[in-house]
């Protein structure tokens, strides 16, 4: 069972559709990227998870259960949604004291987790004048302060500087390592490439695709470059079998939608010699702009 | 209990709270002082048969109702203007429960200010009348007219936070609940019957002890009106807030 789950989730506001009949899971121990462009449902989609928001239809599940029903919610799931949303005038310490006493945690936690996200220095200076990136970290410390088994980040690097984005890479990937379930979405694919082991890509508040980041960059819709004694009549055979094929320069083709190893056994059958079998590995960003550019065609 | 402590801590932490109380402390303690100290004694007594000094105590609790409204409505709102609800209702899934906090926190915030009221009045505006030779009231209208004033308060706390639940808005609160205690509520009167009596701007002329003398209904009465109202709104207040999405 994922620990985290969305079964056929809209979300309408008026006219409007943020998230369409969205479907998908979250698995424990590894950092899951949610990524989609700015207003692609993705924060609604979160809040959903949390219980902050009705779904039009369809269901947020949280350890197979709706969010509201939990027990021990700040030990379950820890979220840090806008880097913003504090009280300008209360400062970083007593923020987290706030909370930490609705939940029954103890203050001296308050100051475990101030260490963990280095703001020990600022916690006691009012949130007013803390930068984003210090926001950020005070964000990450209230997801924090129940130890819960899963996390939810929106967008968690605004605002951090390369090496605030270095040391948050290395805390998700601790917590993740530790078995937790942890969500962090962003706009930005680089980001989230670094860090994250699954990727959820939505669109216009649909899923785009679901997959480890090894199968987003080996690509089911990657190409295999082909040389072959008989180019063209290879060509030929494969264009039958339903391929796309493309020339690659003088002496080779690009082939798209047949693998490998069918490709191999079509050759063979048309006593072709191949000279070259080359899956193309495509890039992380390939992939997501082709995944991303398909949806907007189609739009 | 510890979502109270945590309402209790967000009340406190914030600078509004102390700001909002010092100013209506220091304006009671100034009107009740220039009155009891300046006015004459027989403005101050008022008519025969009117329970004597009964305006002594009565002096300047007006300054400190606007607050107490107006502290009820930040408890709800404030929350929603800067986000945090979020965070709250995150560790409340339930939501209800932090409203119930929110509200025996605007209730305690009551009672702490009709308390301050208290010390300012027994300190400085009856010891100041009797030195001018006036009459302080005996220590059972005194006693009553506190109570009334504590309870004054405390409700008009929890009718401001049943306001802010409602609107979230957090200017548009404040304005609604003060517009409909000020002005709207005080309208009935002037109708014929009592019907009045049963609006909040009366109720708590008699939960004061009748001060004025135009209302109808007996202290506790008057309490009991006040309290259904803000009872009203703040159970309005909390089943919006359990069913409206929290996008703040």
């Amino acid at each position: 069972m994922p620990e985290l789950e969305v079964r056929n989730l809209t979300k309408r506001y008026g006219r409007t559709v943020a998230v369409d009949d969205l479907s998908f899971g979250v698995e424990a121990g590894r950092v899951t990227g949610f990524l989609g462009p700015n207003g692609s449902g993705k924060t609604t989609t979160m809040r959903a998870l949390l219980g902050l928001l009705r779904p039009t239809s369809g269901e947020a599940l949280v350890e197979g259960a709706p969010p509201v029903t939990m027990r021990d919610p700040l030990r379950t799931i820890g979220a840090a949604l806008e880097a913003t949303a504090f009280h300008p005038g209360r400062n970083g310490r007593n923020h987290l004291r706030t909370l930490a006493a609705a939940a029954g945690i103890p203050d001296s936690r308050v100051e475990e987790v101030l260490e963990m996200v280095e703001l020990m220095g600022a916690a006691g200076r009012r949130v007013k004048g803390y930068s984003l990136g210090m926001r950020q970290r005070l964000a990450l410390a209230a997801a924090l302060l129940g130890e819960p088994r899963i996390l939810i980040l929106d967008e968690p690097a605004n605002g951090l500087d390369p090496a605030g984005m270095r040391w948050l890479r290395d805390l998700l990937r601790e917590q993740a390592a530790s078995g937790r379930t942890v969500l962090i979405s962003s706009h930005l694919l680089s980001e989230v490439a670094q860090v994250a082991e699954e990727l959820v890509m939505i669109r216009k508040g649909k899923l785009v695709a679901q997959g480890s980041l090894a199968e987003f960059t080996a690509g089911g819709g990657g190409q295999v470059r082909v040389r072959a004694a008989d180019l063209s009549g290879l060509a030929e055979a494969l264009a039958e079998a339903a391929g796309s094929v493309a020339r690659d320069g003088d002496d080779a083709i690009l082939v798209g939608g047949i693998e490998s190893a069918r490709i191999g056994e079509i050759a063979l059958r048309r006593g072709i010699a191949i000279h070259e079998l080359a899956p193309q590995a495509q890039s992380l960003e390939e992939r997501f702009f082709e995944l991303m550019g398909e949806e907007e065609d189609s739009a | 209990m510890t979502l109270l402590r945590s309402e209790w801590l967000k009340l406190w932490t914030a600078r509004t709270t102390w700001v909002m109380l010092g100013i209506a402390l220091a304006g009671e303690a100034l009107f009740a002082g220039l009155y009891t100290g300046l006015a004459s004694i027989a403005d101050i007594e008022g008519p025969p048969g009117e329970p004597e000094g009964l305006e002594t105590v009565a002096t300047g609790v007006g300054l400190m109702l606007v607050m107490m409204l107006v502290l009820g409505v930040l408890i709800a709102t404030t929350e929603f203007r800067y986000g945090t609800a979020s965070s709250t209702f995150l560790a409340t899934p339930k939501r209800w429960p932090a409203l119930l906090a929110k509200l025996g926190v605007a209730l305690a915030v009551g009672l702490v200010a009709g308390l301050a009221y208290i010390a300012v009045n027994a300190g400085l505006a009856a010891p100041l009348l009797s030195s001018r030779g006036g009459d302080v009231p005996a220590a059972g209208d005194l006693a009553g007219i506190y109570a009334g004033v504590v309870a004054s308060y405390a409700i008009l706390a929890a009718f401001g936070l049943g306001v802010g639940a409602v609107v979230r808005n957090q200017v548009g609160a404040i304005i609604a609940a003060i517009a409909f205690f000020f002005v709207l509520s005080p309208l009935p009167e002037l109708l014929p019957g009592s019907i009045g009596d049963y609006f909040p701007a009366q109720a708590i002329g008699s939960l004061h002890g009748n001060p004025e003398g135009d209302a109808n209904l007996s202290q506790f009465a008057g309490g009991l009106v006040l309290g259904a109202w803000a009872a009203v709104l703040v159970t309005l207040g909390t089943l919006l807030i359990c069913r409206r999405d929290v996008s703040e």
